[in-house]
């Protein structure tokens, strides 16, 4: 292996993503290259509608570009069929969505279990996992009760603990701390970094938050659908339009 | 992944709710709708049931129960030298008009049984004695007739009110006095009215010279020897059909009158196809609300179940989940719904109207088609969620 292969985690080169028909096409993605190395916590911030969300759909090899690759821990998404991606994104991948997603007819605990129960662990060990993270993430007591029990803030805690109870390689993070305030949000992004901080993790995480960019090792800023800065410092960001 | 999936069942009690009104309702409305249809299909072929014998034998041109053609006298002679019959009766069965003591008529199905063997009485008596049917005059009537042909008399509340007949009340058949000594318990028919059992000779003189009056002969076999076999024989010697009694729906014979009967009515009249129809709505109603509960629910959970898919579950996990819910609440719908379709139908047992008989058949089908709904309503569920776009889930 490279040296490259040691610390390259997430690489997009050349992706071009549209949607609708061609009369009528949305370029969300254009020429779009990215690079997250291995051990870090790269944001990525930039306007509504630049693309970032598509970006993250992307690297979760949930969308396929038009054009352009992605490699994710050294295996190209474009090289794996449709239940190799669905096996990979299981072993690889944590999720929390921009609409958090949480299934309302399952308490707080079940929805956390839901990664570990995907890759086939028992149901008790799921259980006391799910539990640890839920103390974490500041809602012990809570993991009986319904998601829609919970203020925006708690259900975005809970959206989290389920992205880390596996302890993905890859964190996904749409906007984390959109409803949480700034201690609380501290506190998560604290939890999410302490989880990048491995040569066999990362975490890219999609925000809009500045309270938070302090937590991130670089900052990539996106416009129009790609990527036209990143950065080490945040006081060097262009922040007029966050 | 199963237990959550059964919890996401149960989860949302509302919907569960909904969904198993759903399901039941149409597991009722099925089994129901088929049990009335059998019901009254077997009315046609009552007197099969209630006058009881091993071996019926009619006229050759004979092709079911409600339609006797005289027989000769002589007849009778002949079915009791076939080898194997044990014994041979006669049997006169015809639909007459009685005169009631307010001066009313009713149709009544007269059943005249031989007043030796008393072969082919009724099996339930509530009230009296069948040997009282060797006195002059005297009728049996069934608890039903009775309470049709009841007298008029004036209640405690002084408005006019009928109560049934009772042993020692009277009325007329063609002039001739016919007086009540039983009361018997029978099943209801499709065609005639009450059931009035006298002895044979003596419906011979209720229904005034009609030139032959032997409808059917009930014959018993011999020891050793079956029914079927019986018939065999009496149809190779005589010339005469001779049909067997089965009336149990799923094991009669070839010849079996009940069936002959049931056969004849489904060809011949229009009873199987307008209540055929009603059964047919039944189920398409039954489909169709079923069907459509179950994949709102599924819609509902569209969702959820994109989410899971984009944590990577692979779409035979979401399969199974989607099956497990389906026929689990298939399960519960069914049981539900076969549940109110017997209280309802004990009720209308009990009332006798409408008829209803609910085989042990008509569940296993109503099951098999509930079990079907939430087969195809699952599979409907797994192709909407292997179709959903995975990325879908992280817009918001
Ligand atoms: N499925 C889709 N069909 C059509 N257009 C889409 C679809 N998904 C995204 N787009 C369009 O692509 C562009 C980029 O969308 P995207 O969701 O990636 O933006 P974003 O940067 O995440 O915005 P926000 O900060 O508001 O979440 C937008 O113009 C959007 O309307
Ligand atoms: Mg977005």
């Amino acid at each position: 292996m490279s040296h490259e292969a040691h610390t390259v985690a997430v690489r997009a080169s050349g992706v071009d993503m549209f949607f609708g028909t061609p009369d009528n096409q949305v370029v969300a993605l254009k020429q779009a290259s990215f690079e997250a190395r291995r051990g870090e916590l790269i944001m990525l911030v930039g306007p509504s509608g630049c693309g970032k969300t598509t970006l993250l759909s992307v690297i979760a090899g949930t969308l396929t570009p038009q054009a352009g690759t992605v490699e994710v821990f050294g295996q190209r998404l474009d090289d794996l069929g449709q239940e190799e991606l669905t096996a990979f994104r299981r072993k690889n991948l944590g999720f929390v969505f921009q609409s958090f997603n949480l299934i309302p007819t399952l308490s707080v605990i079940e929805n956390v279990m839901v990664p570990l129960l995907i890759q086939g662990r028992p149901h008790d060990e799921a259980h006391a996992r799910a539990l640890a993270i839920i103390e974490k993430v500041g809602l012990k007591g809570r993991e009986e009760g319904r998601p829609n029990a919970l203020s925006g803030g708690q259900q975005q805690r809970v959206a989290i603990a389920r992205a880390l109870v596996h302890e993905p390689p890859l964190l996904i993070c749409d906007e984390p701390t959109s409803a949480l305030d700034k201690d609380t949000g501290a506190h998560i992004m604290e939890l999410v970094r302490d989880l990048s901080r491995s040569p066999e993790r990362c975490v890219v995480v999609v925000t809009h938050d500045h309270r938070i960019f302090r937590f991130a090792d670089r900052i990539a800023e996106m416009e129009d659908g790609r990527i036209s800065r990143v950065v080490d410092d945040p006081k060097l960001l262009d922040t007029t339009h966050l | 992944m199963y237990r959550l999936a059964l919890n996401m069942l149960f989860g949302d009690r509302a919907k569960l709710a909904m969904l198993l009104c759903g399901l039941s309702f149409s597991a009722l409305l099925m089994a129901q709708q088929s049990s009335v249809f059998f019901g009254i299909m077997s009315w046609t072929y009552t007197p099969m049931v209630n006058i009881r014998a091993q071996v019926w034998v009619s006229d050759p041109m004979v092709e079911q129960v409600n339609d006797a053609k005289p027989l000769r006298d002589t007849d009778l002679g002949r079915v009791r030298s076939v080898d194997g019959v044990a014994w041979a009766a006669p049997l006169h069965t015809s639909f007459v008009q009685a005169r009631m003591q307010d001066g009313n008529f009713k149709l009544i199905t007269l059943v005249g049984i031989d007043a030796d063997t008393f072969a082919g009485a009724p099996a339930i008596l509530t009230q009296g004695r069948i040997e009282d049917l060797r006195l002059p005059d005297t009728v049996i009537v069934d608890e039903w007739g009775a309470a049709l042909m009841g007298r008029m008399g004036v209640g405690p509340d002084g408005k006019p009110r009928s109560t049934p007949l009772m042993v020692g009340d009277t009325f007329e058949i063609n002039d001739i006095q016919a007086r009540i000594v039983g009361i018997c318990k029978v099943k209801r028919a499709f065609t005639g009215g009450p059931f009035v059992y006298t002895t044979y000779d003596r419906a011979k003189g209720y229904t005034l010279g009609a030139r032959r009056t032997l409808s059917f002969m009930l014959v018993e076999p011999q020891k050793g020897v079956t029914p079927a076999e019986l018939c065999g024989r009496i149809e190779r010697d005589t010339g005469l059909k001779a049909w067997t009694s089965d009336t149990v729906i799923w094991n009669w014979g070839e010849r079996s009158l009940a069936r002959n009967t049931f056969w004849w009515f489904w060809t011949n009249t229009g009873i199987p196809f307008s209540f055929g129809t009603a059964v047919l709505l039944g189920l398409f109603v039954g489909i169709a609300i079923s069907g459509q509960t179950f994949y709102s629910f599924v819609l509902e959970n569209l969702k959820y179940f994109a989410a899971i898919k984009a944590m990577g579950a692979g779409m035979g996990v979401i399969a199974r989940m989607l099956f497990v819910q389906a026929f689990t609440a298939g399960l519960i719908g069914f049981g539900l719904g076969a549940g109110m379709a017997q209280a309802i139908g004990r009720a209308m047992i009990e009332k006798g109207m409408p008829p209803f008989v609910m085989y042990p058949q008509i569940l296993w089908a109503t099951f098999a088609l509930v079990l079907g709904i939430s087969f195809v309503s699952a599979i409907i569920g797994i192709i909407k969620v292997s179709r959903v776009d995975a990325a879908s889930v992280f817009r918001g």
